[in-house]
């Protein structure tokens, strides 16, 4: 099932005399439950896509669906209705508000939609169980470690059950380890939840969690890979290859 | 690109950024020209005769000047602090601090020297407008001049050249000790880290609140006879301020975001939007905010509460002019008013005389005191006592004795029980009536103790036993036969020509003009009236200001925060109800709590200012709160930017 429907996007910076074109038509298409990567070299266009398909900036040209929404023409109140109801965002910084709690956080998106009280402290409850932060619950931004910040961002994109995730560079702040931690943690509620999840990152490693990793040069895609059945290190390996190919400096 | 051009650049981009500090500039400046105009103007000797009216302008422009100064410099430390990042970038790209600081000196130049001379002119303009408010307030017929005073030029130019070498040094020692690595950090040092609430500050929040109540009671028993002699009541003043100026302190470190906490446990962590941007924001940056904010409502219910006493007094002149001389013109001297009524003959003025025999008595309040306050329990005192048939309408039964001129003032010092024995001590006995009425109503002078016990009327036959046995020790304690004149005016507008002639014949004291209390009260109240409220504007405008420039600070610091909610699918106009929400709260807690802090101040003493509390009150208070969320809506007006350009 096609959750998220791209076609022939364009995004154009400047005026008409000093035109940059970032994006040019790019194609793509995510399903249901799927764990797609987006790769490229610095300057790609990976962030502008990023951000045009989770409407936070505007295409120049094309159309982008989720979930059959036809949303390139939203006005700003319908986008922002748009978004609290179909997409969750992890940002590489957090993004977490400093004056709130993990818990105040966390059911933020679902105090947008008008939940019941009941449902939204059910719905904690679980995701924050799943990332492991439950224990957390009352602590400020300022007393937990990057990691956690991050779990924490991440359970408040899972909470109230979007459409899709879009992921920014989700471990380009944290170690090794809580790198790890969190994208086990990401498959997990990937295959758990069949949730869908975009994810732009630099790190072949981080890529290789993913089910698709496609890879952008120029503004246009330059090729996809599939993991299918591959182990996650040989996934690793292909990933390595084609960015060698695709020449551009990584990190 | 060369250093003049960078000037240029900044100038251009600091203007539209710091337009409201330009503005709080060009108006201080304004306001201090015309204040010292006034001060230099010939007409302002009219005001209070001698050289008064200009001498208490003078002092207060002293004030002015403080107020305008530590405003300038407090918003100047907030302006190089946001300006902290640029700095660093110059002194990056290879600037001495030398030339920073001559950069910073230059651009503030123009800025300030630019808004010094529009200042000026605006208050030039301005200062005809303020002399012709002072010429309507004390009810003078003149025609305001417009008048250019070199001296007052010269000393506004001084004064604000010496706010402007302060403010310099000021950024010198900021660029001096600042390296490059701290000039980028000063931004992230200033707003805390948040963490959990404890433990001390639920006490401190207690504290607080107990503080300002336990402030509040004291101000409200200060006159009612539990402090006595001036120490007690200097005591008593002195722990009412510590109380609520600590109280109010601890109010804001503690008891705000521990109200707040409270609120939000009981959320569980669903909270919404409004709650997100006012409470949770609230409650840290108060805490921060808590020395200037007490500062703020200190001096704010200071100027509240003086200038409604001012206008207390102003605005109750009529009445308390009848407090102290009830008829139109008064004599005591039997033979003083005659000359006086010739005169009034002769213009063809139409008045009544009545004639009011007095006479002074010991007596004994005992069982009507409510609380007694008299050293030893020798609660007699000497009195001055009337026939009841003296007075028109009023008959008191004989064996009954009834209190006039009972006043506000009197009541707080001296509290007296509706019903009761008094004893009269003549010079063969004691005569004892039953106390049957406590009338506010004046009717005699002050100088006949309305206002310290009041005049006492008893029935006709009563005072004439008095007068039979009296005691002449007791009579000849003041001039004079006792007998009272007053004359009321038939037609009471003719009351300016009356008192002509009684200024020209200048009878001697004791005699009394109630238009003579009405203009010395109204020139007096009202020049400190205009001075008063001329500091308080000042004041609100400054305070106003700093308040905003806080929260224009803020809101650059929440703008991640904006980001962050517009992107989960907040709208504008939900982040926008939030932000009014919590600039409610911002603007408002300080706001309440100083016109709470003002209401209790001048219910504690504003009897001894005039005769009505509330209306006076009120206006005061309704100005000062339509003028003071002015500041409230730039700000609001202000974070609607910053949210529009979050995303």
């Amino acid at each position: 099932m096609v959750i998220m429907q791209a076609n022939k996007i364009y995004k154009t910076y400047g005026n008409k005399f000093n035109k940059q074109e970032v994006l040019k038509g790019i194609d793509l298409q995510v399903n249901k439950g799927e764990f797609v990567g987006i790769m490229g070299p610095s300057g790609s266009g990976k962030t502008t896509l990023l951000n045009v398909l989770s409407s936070i900036d505007r295409v120049s040209k094309g159309t982008i669906e989720i979930e059959g929404k036809e949303f390139t023409g939203m006005k700003e109140k319908q986008l922002a209705e748009f978004r609290k109801h179909h997409l969750g965002f992890i940002f590489q910084d957090y993004n977490l508000l400093d004056t709130l709690t993990v818990k105040e956080n966390i059911m933020l998106p679902l105090s947008i939609t008008g939940m019941s009280k009941k449902e939204a402290h059910q719905k904690f409850d679980q995701v924050s169980g799943e990332l492991g932060i439950h224990e957390l619950k009352d602590k400020y931004p300022a007393e937990i470690s990057g990691g956690q910040k991050q779990r924490t961002s991440a359970a408040r994109a899972f909470v109230h059950d979007p459409s899709i995730i879009f992921a920014d560079e989700p471990t380009g702040a944290l170690d090794s380890k809580s790198a790890s931690d969190l994208l086990n943690k990401l498959a997990a509620m990937n295959s758990k939840r069949q949730a869908t999840i975009v994810m732009v990152t630099h790190d072949a490693v981080a890529a290789s969690y993913c089910s698709r990793v496609v890879f952008i040069r120029d503004g246009q895609i330059y090729t996809q890979l599939n993991k299918g059945d591959e182990s996650r290190q040989s996934f690793f390996n292909d990933i390595i290859s084609t960015q060698g190919v695709l020449g551009g400096v990584t990190q | 690109m060369s250093l003049n051009y960078i000037i240029l650049r900044n100038l251009k981009k600091n203007i539209k950024n710091y337009y409201l500090y330009v503005f709080a500039l060009i108006f201080s400046v304004a306001l201090y020209f015309s204040f010292v105009t006034l001060q230099f103007d010939p007409a302002m000797d009219e005001v209070g005769e001698s050289m008064k009216g200009g001498a208490a302008i003078g002092a207060s422009s002293v004030l002015l000047v403080a107020i305008v100064a530590i405003f300038l410099l407090y918003a100047n430390t907030i302006f190089i602090k946001r300006r902290s990042k640029e700095i660093g970038l110059f002194q990056l790209i290879g600037l001495t601090k030398t030339r920073i600081f001559a950069l910073l000196s230059a651009e503030n130049l123009i800025l300030y020297f630019g808004s010094l001379f529009i200042g000026i002119g605006a208050g030039f303009v301005m200062s005809r407008l303020i002399l012709m408010i002072l010429f309507k307030i004390l009810e003078i017929d003149k025609l305001a001049k417009l008048r250019f005073s070199p001296e007052a030029f010269q000393r506004t130019v001084l004064v604000f050249a010496v706010v402007y070498v302060l403010i310099m040094i000021m950024n010198y020692t900021f660029i001096r000790a600042q390296s490059i690595l701290s000039l980028f950090k000063t931004t992230s040092t200033t707003q805390g880290l948040v963490k959990k609430m404890p433990l001390w500050e639920i006490i401190m929040g207690l504290l607080g609140i107990g503080f300002i109540a336990a402030g509040y009671y004291v101000s409200s028993q200060l006159f009612s006879g539990k402090f006595t002699g001036m120490n007690g009541l200097m005591l008593a003043m002195i722990i009412i301020l510590a109380l609520v100026i600590a109280g109010t302190y601890l109010f804001y470190k503690g008891s705000v975001s521990f109200i707040f906490n409270v609120i939000r446990k009981r959320k569980k962590g669903y909270l919404s939007i409004n709650e997100v941007l006012s409470l949770s924001s609230i409650m840290f940056r108060m805490k921060s905010n808590a020395l200037l904010l007490t500062v703020i409502t200190t001096v704010s219910a200071l100027a509240i509460g003086l200038l409604s006493l001012s206008y207390i007094s102003y605005y109750s002149v009529e009445t308390s002019a009848k407090e102290s001389s009830p008829h139109d013109f008064g004599f005591v001297m039997k033979d003083a008013g005659a000359n006086f009524v010739q005169a009034l003959d002769q213009k063809k003025i139409g008045y009544t005389v009545l004639e009011i025999p007095t006479i002074r008595v010991k007596l004994d309040l005992g069982e009507v005191l409510e609380s007694s306050k008299f050293p030893d329990n020798d609660t007699s005192l000497e009195a001055t006592v009337i026939s009841d048939s003296s007075l028109e309408g009023k008959d008191v039964q004989p064996g009954e004795v009834m209190i006039t001129g009972y006043t506000h003032a009197l009541q707080s010092m001296l509290k007296l029980r509706d019903s009761g024995e008094v004893d009269f001590y003549t010079k063969d006995g004691v005569i004892k009536q039953q106390l049957s009425e406590l009338s506010e109503k004046p009717v005699l002078p002050y100088y006949y103790g309305g206002g310290v016990i009041g005049v006492f009327v008893v029935d006709e036959s009563v005072f004439q036993e008095l007068t039979a046995h009296q005691d002449p020790n007791l009579q000849n304690n003041k001039p004079g036969s006792w007998n009272y004149r007053g004359i009321m005016l038939k037609d009471h507008s003719q009351v300016k020509e009356a008192y002509n002639i009684y200024l020209e014949q200048k009878p001697e004291f004791p005699s009394f003009a109630q238009y003579e209390y009405e203009i010395n009260q109204r020139t007096n109240m009202g020049l400190i009236m205009f001075i008063v409220g001329f500091l308080g504007l000042t004041f609100l405008i400054t305070s106003g200001c700093i308040l905003y420039f806080k929260q224009m600070d803020e809101s650059e610091e929440e703008k991640d925060g904006y980001t962050i909610l517009r992107k989960l699918g907040f709208t504008q106009g939900d982040l926008l109800r939030g932000i009014q929400f919590k600039q409610l709260f911002n603007f408002g807690i300080p706001l309440v709590v100083g016109l709470c802090h003002s209401y209790f101040a001048v219910k504690s003493g504003w009897f001894f200012f005039g005769t009505e509390m509330l209306t006076p009150m009120f206006v005061v208070m309704a100005v000062y709160t339509v003028l003071y969320s002015i500041f409230g809506l730039l700000s609001v007006l202000y974070y609607k930017r910053v949210i529009r350009e979050s995303l």
